[in-house]
């Protein structure tokens, strides 16, 4: 293999536009396009939105209710539990949910496109 | 005995990249597992690794927002930014702002921010390898900083990115081993010797304050939003196939924070009722390195250190080699023009610099200062890269407008708090990131609306590449 030289990294990242980007430029193919943009903007707002309110809900717990902090289980106590291994899983179903959805949102999206 | 490893991984990969592809992105072969195990490996840093479980231990439950906040920093990156910057098929972030907004300026100006945070992410690494090396063989400070610099230089001008995802999914897994073996060793002689239940851990070993609701709002934007502009971090989605592979490997990804972080998280709440006297001030750090000789003695306590400590170079030396490698990216594709001898002068030039940095500075609590470069990177690269992902409206000018503003300001309180000390510091100024964020992003939204005229025309077509399945026409006809 010889070694080759990397030159000019606009053309690496933008060659020159294939067919898949012909396809997408007239005007039906920019609203299929649109619409997949506000719709995996949305799913991500609404994903983050969510493990935000849980997130800021767990102190939020620990404050209003008052001994929970206190209580203990296997000897651990439950603010650790909570902050230190409670929250790890909602964070992998979020991502989980999101991971899945979006794959979703881009095949209803070629189902369209691939319509014209 | 992890230098030997990780050199003799470099050199077997030395045999296999041979081209310049290979070194900027692995030739996009890397398989999801090992990708995501490089990924875990590279981002666990000195921070992680020491610093979490030394703040447990000063500072409890407040200090628990630090792992929760790295992990769900990576929870944004594959909501936001994984799978369209995969898509944009660039090779670094400067690449993307380029490609993105059309201009070169916007180019150079996030290259130089990219540098700067890659700079200052290092220096805490070599700051953690010299207190790990003072503590453990009372050698000076220094020899520990240099050693990690000359392995990382060897390692990435041997072998460029391919033979680095190999050592750093390698470096993932000797660290898991190497925090969790000595953790579930002690709790386990403790449960069998039969020690007291657990006293209050609410034990406060120092006369710290706890830090306000401010101080954790704060870390936490920084720690959401820092993740997804971390130049190490980015450069690993593009050796993925596609977007969909990139939104795999993230949540491959977040499986391996989560375990990983529990093991932090024993060990502050352990050393936090058996050994408070650990808490030291400036050197809670080494708590997880003295832990296991405090509590176990004896040979094995030894053997479990010596493990330990393994472990702790595998984080200075997965992460600054990280980092190495896509500063280097930046620095020779800019400054040097892109060829493969130009990319070995930028990696020695990339891990050289910080190296002087961290024998200027003192040695702050690493998990505190990791958290600063976080700030720095929301107020900086975050608003770009999220801006320019999902709203058309951008434009250059107002990506440089609000990349600068977000750098003064954050960089103006990171340089304020280092003058001033940390005790007797302000909270807005020791945890910034609550303000200069939205500050960068208003900067960035207001003036590309007053230069809406400057709009790339490009702007629609790569609006389409980005978030545009791969092969969306392969299916039909």
């Amino acid at each position: 293999m010889s070694r080759v030289r990397v030159t000019a990294p606009r053309s690496a990242v933008l060659p020159a536009r294939d067919s898949r980007e012909a396809a997408q430029d007239s005007e039906v193919g920019q609203v299929f396009v649109r619409s997949l943009i506000r719709s995996q903007l949305r799913l991500a707002l609404v994903v983050a939105g969510g493990f935000l309110l849980i997130l800021g809900a767990f102190p939020l717990l620990l404050a209003v209710v008052p001994g929970l902090s206190e209580t203990r289980i296997g000897g651990i106590p439950f603010d650790w539990l909570l902050l230190g291994v409670g929250i790890y899983p909602v964070i992998g179903l979020s991502a989980w949910l999101y991971v899945r959805t979006a794959a979703r949102n881009e095949a209803r999206y070629r189902d369209l496109a691939g319509d014209q | 005995m992890v230098s030997v490893a990780t050199a003799v991984i470099g050199f077997y990969g030395l045999r296999i990249s041979r081209t310049t592809g290979d070194f900027y992105v692995a030739s996009r072969t890397v398989r999801p597992w090992w990708n995501a195990s490089a990924i875990g490996g590279e981002y666990l840093s000195a921070a992680s690794f020491l610093g979490v479980a030394g703040l447990i231990l000063l500072s409890g439950t407040d200090a628990l927002w630090f792992p929760v906040g790295y992990t769900a920093g990576y929870l944004m990156l594959l909501l936001f930014v994984a799978a369209p910057l995969r898509r944009s098929g660039a090779y670094t972030i400067p690449d993307f702002t380029e490609a993105r907004l059309d201009s070169q300026v916007v180019r150079k100006v996030t290259s130089l921010v990219v540098v700067l945070v890659g700079w200052l992410y290092i220096v805490p690494q070599l700051h953690g390898a010299a207190l790990t090396i003072r503590i453990t063989t009372g050698l000076p400070s220094w020899v520990g900083s240099v050693a990690v610099v000359i392995v990382v230089c060897l390692t990435v001008v041997a072998g460029g990115m391919r033979s680095i995802t190999f050592v750093q999914a390698f470096q993932y897994w000797l660290k898991l081993t190497a925090l969790a073996v000595p953790i579930l060793f002690i709790i386990f002689m403790l449960a069998g010797n039969g020690t007291p239940a657990l006293s209050p851990p609410a034990v406060n070993p120092t006369s710290l304050a706890p830090a306000g609701a401010y101080q954790n709002v704060s870390l936490l934007v920084a720690l959401l939003f820092g993740t997804l502009g971390l130049p190490h971090v980015l450069v690993r989605f593009y050796t993925n196939p596609d977007g969909q592979s990139a939104r795999r490997t993230t949540l491959i990804v977040l499986g391996l924070l989560s375990v990983f972080y529990l093991f932090p998280t024993a060990y502050g709440l352990v050393a936090r009722v058996f050994a408070p006297g650990l808490a030291r001030a400036n050197q809670a750090d080494a708590m997880v390195l003295l832990l296991p000789g405090e509590l176990v003695g004896g040979a094995a306590g030894d053997l479990l250190s010596a493990l330990v400590v393994a472990g702790a170079f595998a984080a200075f030396l997965s992460t600054t080699s990280g980092l190495v490698v896509s500063l280097a990216g930046v620095i020779s594709q800019d400054v040097l023009g892109g060829e493969v001898g130009g990319f070995r002068l930028a990696a020695v030039i990339s891990a050289v610099v910080p190296l002087g940095f961290a024998f200027m500075t003192d040695s702050l609590a690493l998990a505190g200062s990791v958290g600063l470069v976080f700030a720095f990177t929301a107020s900086t690269v975050c608003p770009v890269l999220l801006l320019g992902i999902w709203w058309r409206g951008l434009t250059d000018a107002g990506a440089i407008a609000g990349m600068v503003t977000g750098g003064i300001l954050c960089g103006g309180a990171m340089i304020a708090g280092a003058l001033a000390g940390a005790a007797n510091l302000a909270p807005w100024l020791a945890q910034p990131a609550a303000w200069t964020v939205p500050a960068a992003f208003a900067v960035m939204v207001i003036v590309s609306r007053a230069t809406a005229h400057r709009l790339p025309k490009t702007m629609a077509r790569v609006m389409t590449r980005l978030h545009t399945p791969e092969r969306p026409l392969a299916t039909e006809r």
